[in-house]
């Protein structure tokens, strides 16, 4: 039964990783990979395993939360959730606001400002501050930038051969069907336009996510 | 039946003083983790989750008491190899003065009410 033996060890390391949020990921990841290869050294010490012997392994390790809680203490990262994790007050939502449009009302700069923001603030661990840093620079600026360089170089791709005035003017408009790079900037514009979108949707609920652990 | 006070404060000193027999343990040769808590949990008592080394692995490491090396291992995966830093030695030499002052002075006292 060693794929159930598997699972268990699985879901036990799984778990304990989620009980170490608190913890810088560096001492999270290290404590985590320490456990895992005790667990590893425990179950080549034994001759047969067995399902139950895994168990024992696990039990005598400890409940991922007391292990956190220990670990918590150790490293003086508050017990508590709640002065860890500020309530979303106008920093987060100020990060989240100038991340999207901060970018239109200030080019450049508002975004900017959103950035400093969102990385001040604790409501966020490190990986959404990456992903709302990435997903997009500029925010909804970046898109309506491009829309609006996009406007000024043409409308259409309407290309004129032969001398202006003269009758038998060879007219190329691409007005009946949808040029290939046509179709791709239109993609890449809704894409440019949904991902801050998404993204500050996305902290939107990885705050509350973190806000409701601190009022629990 | 001990008291949930008294449990506590056991707890308390056990937590405190297993950092001091960790680095005791590693005075003469480094050990890797699981090595470490076999040894430690050997003796009734002292440890009740053998989990709860390893963040205090990791914050002897980060406080400089303990350095860690890789090494190859002929069973299986490498392992990380724990050993002493001098501030490390200076520590459990710093406290095995005082535990012998303070185990002597506890003992002082409860052993003569004991024998009263």
């Amino acid at each position: 039964m060693s794929s159930t033996s598997d699972k268990l060890v699985e879901r036990y390391l799984k778990h304990l990783d989620v009980e170490l949020d608190d913890l810088p990921s560096n001492r999270r990841r290290e404590i985590v990979g320490e456990i895992a290869g005790h667990i590893g050294e425990a179950r080549a010490a034994l001759g047969h395993e067995t399902e139950a012997d895994v168990r024992n392994i696990l039990e005598g390790l400890g409940d991922p939360a007391e292990i956190a809680t220990d670990a918590r203490e150790r490293f003086e990262v508050s017990p508590h959730p709640k002065s860890a994790r500020s309530e979303p007050g106008w920093v987060e939502i100020g990060a989240l606001i100038m991340l999207l449009v901060g970018g239109l009302v200030l080019p450049v700069i508002g975004w900017v400002i959103g950035v400093v923001l969102l990385w001040t603030s604790n409501a966020w661990n490190t990986r959404d501050k990456i992903i709302g840093t990435i997903f997009v620079p500029g925010g909804l600026g970046l898109p309506v930038l491009l829309g609006a360089l996009a406007a000024s170089s043409g409308g259409g791709s309407c290309v004129q051969f032969g001398p202006a005035g003269s009758q038998p003017a060879i007219n190329t408009c691409t007005d009946q069907g949808i040029s290939t790079t046509e179709v791709l900037s239109i993609v890449g514009f809704i894409v440019l336009v949904l991902a801050p979108i998404v993204t500050t949707a996305y902290l939107a609920v990885r705050m509350r996510r973190a806000s409701a652990v601190a009022i629990a | 039946m001990v008291p949930p006070k008294q449990d506590a404060l056991l707890a308390q000193m056990r937590k405190g003083t297993l950092q001091y027999c960790v680095l005791a343990l590693l005075a003469d040769e480094e050990r890797y983790g699981f090595d470490l808590v076999r040894a430690l949990a050997a003796t009734d008592g002292m440890v009740t989750s053998e989990g709860t080394i390893y963040p205090l692995l990791s914050r002897l490491r980060r406080d400089g008491l303990v350095e860690t090396t890789w090494r190859e291992s002929t069973a299986g995966p490498p392992r990380r190899y724990y050993r002493l830093t001098k501030a490390g030695r200076d520590a459990l030499g710093g406290f095995i003065d005082e535990w012998g002052r303070f185990r002597d002075a506890v003992d002082h006292f409860v052993e003569r009410k004991e024998q009263s």
